[in-house]
């Protein structure tokens, strides 16, 4: 046997690995513990979203937008719904902006909730896991008391939101959030200055503030490295101007500052419910010149066959409307980093094209610059302090 | 400073400081539900299993087959299948195919008649593809079932008549629809008829 032979192995880690977040397949070529080279193959959750919605109406589309990223599912449909205003101009009313805006922050914390579950989980603190899942579990079901479904929402709609809030969620939000900086200490005191946490994401996986620009890097992943940037500051949607918060910016940029980012993020969203809670306007919930694709308003003739029925092109006001624009970008802060849409309008009640910036999809990219020449064990640590889910990377 | 750190290494602070929050989480009450045995409330509300509402006076289901629901859905799941009969149009069938539904209740918005409804029951896995395929039979059963279970007295769906919508922009039989009486109310009802007519 040739010595050289045995120098150099390809590990196949994934696509159903427990601890890569999905299924997110990477090749690594390994030197004894020290990786030489790695590489991303994804696409096993591939649904082609993009092309399906160029099929629906806009409307149709808004459920299929939960499945991007469904740990986040509210924020997906608020960033479509926003992109879907633009297009065709509708002035969205105050209230259903302070709703969409607290039930945004809801969702970043379930999503936050998930991550240091699964990020602590993977380092190998079992507690922190049982404990962010069982704060989660309230929010589900806060989630579940006003839209009727748990984890895919479905709930903000082309003009406004679905459903109003009541009294009971309002009280039951502000418990919760009363009491929950007590609980991000708990899982701050578990782990913070943890001596084997430390170790294990103290000055791994670091990557410098240039760099994360040039690799295209959002959210909290970016702000780890010391960039300002947040789409909520700078280009503010909903109700993120009238909303006092602050950023949470790193300073080194490897695993521990990524972490810290979202453990202070926790506390500003919060904040931002506490403040939404306590400005929450009356009026209504849905904009008056919202066009009708949600409800087919004219009769129907039965005497059509049966598949030919266009309710929506029917509606002569929507097509007005988006003959004003041809296409439209509009993008949001999910918890993971800037989610936007990119919609192209042919005169129809559907989009020509729809296109989808995921920040899952882009922090893919950044895990072979990470990952090389550090150790195996910290590819589980890079992967889970980039917080990656294949379901919006795939699309 | 640099003893005080010391003290700490060689003392284990930290980690003696969460071992001490997991005692305490010791005292606490659970919050585990123990499934099978015992049951979440499920919110009003809640998009689950699939049903046909059964008018309480007639006996049958509501559907007038105006086809709003297989345009509106998503994914394409409902299949209607319907005849003119002495011109008037009958629903001979109505299919729900469940597992291709992705539970977002457009359908139970836009039905006119509120004849559609998401049940608040969420458990039928099965075995067999051929029992997610509802059919109409099946989801006037599963309406019978949910009924059952129903506490109160009347039944109305928060997605039939969608708040945010001004009613103006309803379809005008959708404004006239009012909440459901269930079964044992409508019999105490007619009870109250026949006494009155016969007294």
């Amino acid at each position: 046997m040739h010595p050289e032979s045995t120098k150099e192995l390809l590990i196949n880690m994934g696509p159903q690995h427990p601890a890569t977040h999905g299924v997110l397949r990477l090749i690594l070529e390994v030197e004894g513990e020290l990786i030489k080279k790695c590489v991303p193959y994804i696409g096993y959750l591939h649904r082609g979203v993009e092309k399906l919605s160029e099929d629906l109406t806009y409307v149709q589309v808004l459920p299929l937008t939960d499945r991007l990223d469904y740990l986040s599912s509210m924020i997906n449909n608020v960033g479509f719904c926003i992109a879907v205003e633009k297009l065709m101009g509708i002035n969205v009313p105050e209230r259903a902006k302070f709703i969409r805006t607290i039930m945004s922050e809801v969702a970043r914390i379930c999503s936050h909730l998930v991550w240091i579950a699964t990020h602590a989980l993977d380092i190998g603190a079992m507690t922190v896991f049982l404990y962010a899942m069982r704060d989660r579990e309230k929010l589900l079901e806060l989630f579940e008391l006003v839209t009727g479904a748990r984890l895919t929402v479905s709930y903000p709609r082309v003009g406004g939101v679905r459903c109003d809030i009541n009294q009971e969620f309002l009280d039951e939000l502000h418990k919760f959030i009363e009491e929950f900086p007590k609980k991000v200490e708990e899982y701050e005191t578990l782990i913070d200055r943890n001596r084997v946490w430390l170790k294990r994401t103290k000055g791994v996986g670091v990557i410098t503030a240039e760099e994360a620009i040039n690799w295209g890097l959002t959210g909290p992943t970016l702000r780890g490295s010391g960039v300002y940037y947040d789409v909520r500051k700078f280009f503010p949607y909903d109700a993120y101007d009238k909303v006092d918060f602050e950023v949470p910016i790193g300073k080194n940029g490897d695993i521990y500052d990524r972490y810290k980012c979202r453990m202070l993020e926790f506390r500003q969203s919060a904040k931002i419910i506490k403040q939404c809670i306590e400005k929450l306007p009356e009026g209504s919930i849905l904009a008056e010149d919202a066009p009708k694709i949600r409800m087919p308003a004219s009769p129907l003739k039965i005497d059509k066959n049966d598949i030919q029925f266009e309710i929506y092109i029917e509606d002569k006001s929507t097509e007005d409307f988006i003959k004003k624009f041809t296409e439209v970008y509009a993008s949001v802060e999910a918890p993971r980093g800037e989610l936007g849409f990119y919609i192209v309008c042919d005169d129809s009640a559907k989009p020509y094209r729809m296109r989808v910036r995921a920040p899952s999809f882009v922090h893919a990219g950044v895990l072979p610059r990470l990952c090389e020449g550090a150790l195996i064990a910290d590819v589980i640590a890079n992967i889970g302090s980039i917080d990656i889910v294949l379901g919006e990377c795939d699309r | 400073m640099r003893l005080a750190e010391l003290i700490k290494k060689i003392l284990l602070i930290e980690i003696l400081k969460g071992l001490w929050l997991t005692l305490r989480m010791l005292f606490s009450k659970p919050v585990t539900i123990q499934y099978p045995f015992e049951k979440r409330k499920v919110h009003e509300g809640f998009r689950g299993k699939h049903a046909l509402v059964r008018d309480p006076f007639l006996g049958d289901d509501k559907c007038i087959g105006c086809m709003r629901c297989t345009t509106v859905c998503p994914s394409r799941c409902i299949y209607i299948k319907r005849e003119k009969r002495e011109n008037k149009m009958v629903v001979t069938d109505y299919i729900i195919d469940a597992s291709r539904c992705i539970y977002c209740a457009y359908c139970v918005e836009a039905c006119p008649v509120c004849a559609l409804v998401l049940t608040e029951d969420y458990e039928y896995s099965s075995y067999k593809r051929e029992n997610l395929i509802f059919n109409k039979e099946q989801l006037l059963k599963n309406w019978d079932e949910f009924v059952k279970k129903w506490q109160k007295d009347y039944y109305f769906n928060k997605f039939w008549q969608p708040p945010g919508i001004d009613p103006s922009r309803w379809p005008k039989t959708k404004r006239e629809q009012g909440p459901i009486p269930i079964k044992r109310v409508v019999e105490i009802k007619k009870e109250n008829i026949d006494e009155s007519t016969s007294s």
